[in-house]
């Protein structure tokens, strides 16, 4: 199958400041592809460059080397005048915070970008409210964020993103910030959208464990600057128990290999 | 039976509360209506209009029209000149916002422009706009523009960056960005900008009305004065500050219905 997004020798070095040395590569020579429909789990330790990696991804900031092909076109990031963010609706993005509209409300902020695309009918309202079901939010369809559990924004930012149905979603380690049984509960949610759907996802998180609860295959990025250090493919047969994701056979086996590539 | 207990020992604590807080600002209220009755006394009614003289005063200007006449001269002004500034205040920083180049080279003469004492320019204004409304209007729109100007323009800057490319990832245009993000953004800097801008607008024509006027509550003020009719000033700035008290009432309850979906405390509204 071919690529739906190739990476291809990827660098990035911010600007340097007045009379300073220019900074180090955060990124340097890094290079993937990701097939359709495929869920890739990229880890890396923290300061690695993950989030940069996705946001050139997304394209809302810029590349200093390299390119960014997606389903054939090579995309213009070199100049930040020449972005296209979304890369015209086709890349979904759910950020590490949330980023709820704090002056709408649940409801509102998933059919925000049904919204500004001007697609807002009775189909994709009934299709936004049936994803508000399946992850449990519904009765506070009213809410305001400040009034919504952390768990809870993470899953209305997440469908917010896939309500308006783009082809790739990028996750930015949407789930680090909640306690450890509200992820697993995310997860298995994510998982099981994902089977009703199944997207593209590009899924950057630290934690091992998730990376292989989740993926198809995983990647490993080096420290910085950071490049891929290792791949491996996860053969666990899905649908999977994440919460049992840890008894299933092959996982200890991954694990150990996946921790031996970061060290 | 104990839950309604319960529910009055909720609620009562709140409601106490409240009264404490009614009871504490009639006192007060009480106090100051005393010390200025006192004052009266002490200094004659030359230097200090007797409360209900006073009083008795407003309800006498009520009566002819003549109250009404002026207030709505005074408003007249203020809320022509409040509505141009607010206009121009938002739309100029949304216009810099598209340009930082322009920005900066536009900052610096917009700080020394906000420098300059504007009722200091009165009577170059009567010069050349004559002894109309338009003076007026002038001092006005120039008292509550850098106000608005440099509120919403510290909003814009406060905007957060990450809604703004969430938004444009989900495909939103520059025009839905200003209107969705930006402007819902600062809304609370706008409103803390209102609320300091509508009393210098009341002010500003106040003043404007003291040089040039046939009517208004500056023009009563001032036609008082030259009369020595002490009675006459207090009732005008009583007048005045009621006036702004009013509107700063109506723009909370404004305030409160735009941003209704802030967590914030309502009972300590400024």
């Amino acid at each position: 199958m071919t690529a739906l997004i190739e990476i291809r020798d990827l660098g990035k070095r911010f600007p340097a400041r007045h009379g300073r040395e220019p900074p180090p590569w955060v990124i340097r020579d890094l290079s993937f592809s990701v097939r359709p429909g495929e869920f890739l789990t990229i880890i890396g330790p923290s300061g690695a460059g993950k989030s940069t990696l996705l946001n050139m991804i997304a394209q809302i900031e810029t590349v200093s080397a390299g390119e960014i092909v997606f389903d054939g076109e090579t995309a213009k990031v070199q100049d930040a005048r020449s972005l296209r963010p979304g890369f015209d609706r086709r890349i979904g993005y759910v950020t590490q915070d949330d980023n709820l509209l704090p002056w709408r409300t649940t409801i509102d902020n998933v059919l925000f970008p049904i919204e500004v695309q001007g697609r807002l009918n009775a189909q994709t309202r009934a299709h936004a409210e049936m994803l508000v079901r399946a992850v449990g939010l519904a009765g506070f369809e009213r809410y305001y964020p400040h009034e919504l559990s952390g768990g809870m924004r993470k899953r209305a930012a997440l469908i917010r993103t896939l309500a308006y149905d783009p082809p790739v979603i990028l996750m930015d380690e949407p789930f680090a910030a909640v306690d450890a049984q509200t992820r697993t509960q995310l997860q298995a949610d994510l998982l099981k959208l994902w089977n009703l759907g199944r997207k593209t996802i590009i899924f950057v998180t630290h934690d091992i464990t998730e990376a292989i609860a989740l993926g198809d295959r995983a990647l490993v990025l080096s420290r910085q600057p950071a490049r891929i250090a290792a791949e491996h493919a996860i053969p666990i047969p899905r649908p999977r128990n994440v919460a049992d994701i840890f008894a299933l056979e092959g996982f200890a086996a991954i694990y150990e290999r996946i921790r031996a590539a970061i060290q | 039976m104990t839950d309604a207990v319960l529910a009055a020992g909720a609620i009562s604590p709140s409601l106490s509360r409240r009264w404490a807080i009614t009871g504490g600002r009639l006192t007060l209220a009480a106090l100051l209506l005393l010390g200025w009755e006192l004052s009266a006394r002490r200094f004659g009614s030359i230097f200090f209009a007797p409360p209900l003289d006073v009083a008795m005063r407003i309800v006498e200007l009520a009566q002819s029209g003549r109250l009404a006449e002026d207030i709505a001269a005074t408003l007249r002004v203020s809320a022509l000149g409040f509505a141009i500034a607010c206009i121009l205040g938002v739309l100029l920083p949304f216009l810099l916002r598209r340009s930082p180049r322009l920005t900066e080279a536009v900052e610096p003469f917009i700080m020394a422009s906000m420098g300059i004492p504007k009722y200091a320019l009165a009577p170059w204004l009567i010069l050349w706009f004559g002894i109309g409304d338009l003076p007026k209007l002038v001092v006005v729109v120039l008292m509550v523009f850098y106000v608005i100007f440099i509120t919403t323009f510290a909003g814009i800057r406060a905007v957060d960056r990450r809604l703004i490319d969430m938004a444009r990832i989900a495909g939103a245009g520059e025009t839905m960005i200003a209107r969705e993000i930006v402007w819902k953004s600062l809304l609370p800097f706008f409103f803390t900008g209102l609320k300091v801008a509508l009393p210098r607008a009341v002010s500003a024509t106040i003043v404007g009305e003291f040089l040039v006027a046939s009517e208004g509550v500056g023009h009563y003020i001032e036609y008082s004065r030259q009369v020595s009719d002490t009675t006459g000033v207090f009732a005008g700035i009583t007048v005045a500050t009621a006036l702004v008290l009013a509107i700063n009432a109506a723009v909370n309850v404004i305030e409160r219905r735009a941003l209704g979906w802030r967590p914030v405390e309502r009972d300590m509204q400024l």
